[in-house]
């Protein structure tokens, strides 16, 4: 958790919710995402540690589509905010 | 553009890989709010039988039951081609959560309009 708390310290605010993926991508960790953010209100930050290699791209984009806020990301670590619903 | 996203299989044990592959992506459509529709046909018909797909886990990717079962859970739709099914006998009391047994029509009026869509 050392590299997730300076992460942290670089520049966010405690998280609402962390979510550890492992090496979860593509559309596994995407419809993970989805069911955890559409369980937090809006607004909610959800905090993702992911070593996929793919994320760096996938995320984002997933982002993009869905209208979630990739607030930052720091590879392996994401900070998503959930969107208004 | 279209909100609706098609992913087509033609395989079932005969190719768990591809079988796989084929959820993880369809699981990717349904997740970025695409209207995402799973298509089987050919071996692809077997998938829509609870319980088959019990023991196929392709290393480094979650198991294939529990891909489809996440992409039923995500409002995904699967449409199963009747002549195929009917030639494989099987059960059509049974099927897996989101599943409909279609003809051909159904399929082309859901693509109708122009659908991003990808085979395996």
């Amino acid at each position: 958790m050392l590299e997730l708390n300076a992460a942290l310290l670089a520049g966010a605010t405690e998280p609402e919710a962390t979510f550890d993926a492992g090496p979860m991508g593509c559309g596994e960790i995407v419809i993970e995402l989805k069911f955890r953010l559409r369980d937090l209100p809006a607004g909610a930050r959800l905090i993702v540690h992911g070593t996929d290699p793919g994320l760096p791209e996938d995320l984002p984009a997933w982002c993009r589509m869905t209208g979630h806020t990739l607030v930052w990301a720091r590879p392996p670590y994401y900070l998503i905010q959930r969107r208004d619903p | 553009m279209s909100d609706r996203f098609v992913v087509s299989l033609t395989h079932a044990k005969d190719n768990p890989d591809k079988a796989t592959v084929a959820f993880v992506v369809a699981n990717a459509a349904a997740a970025s709010d695409k209207e995402a529709l799973v298509f089987l046909s050919i071996e692809g018909v077997r998938l829509s039988q609870p319980g088959y797909a019990d023991d196929v886990h392709e290393a480094g990717f979650a198991p294939l039951r529990d891909l489809i079962a996440n992409f039923a859970k995500a409002g995904g739709k699967i449409y199963v081609c009747s002549p195929c099914f009917k030639k494989r006998g099987l059960d059509e009391a049974s099927l897996v959560n989101g599943a409909t047994i279609v003809g051909g029509a159904k399929l082309v009026e859901f693509m109708s309009g122009g659908v991003s869509s990808v085979s395996y």
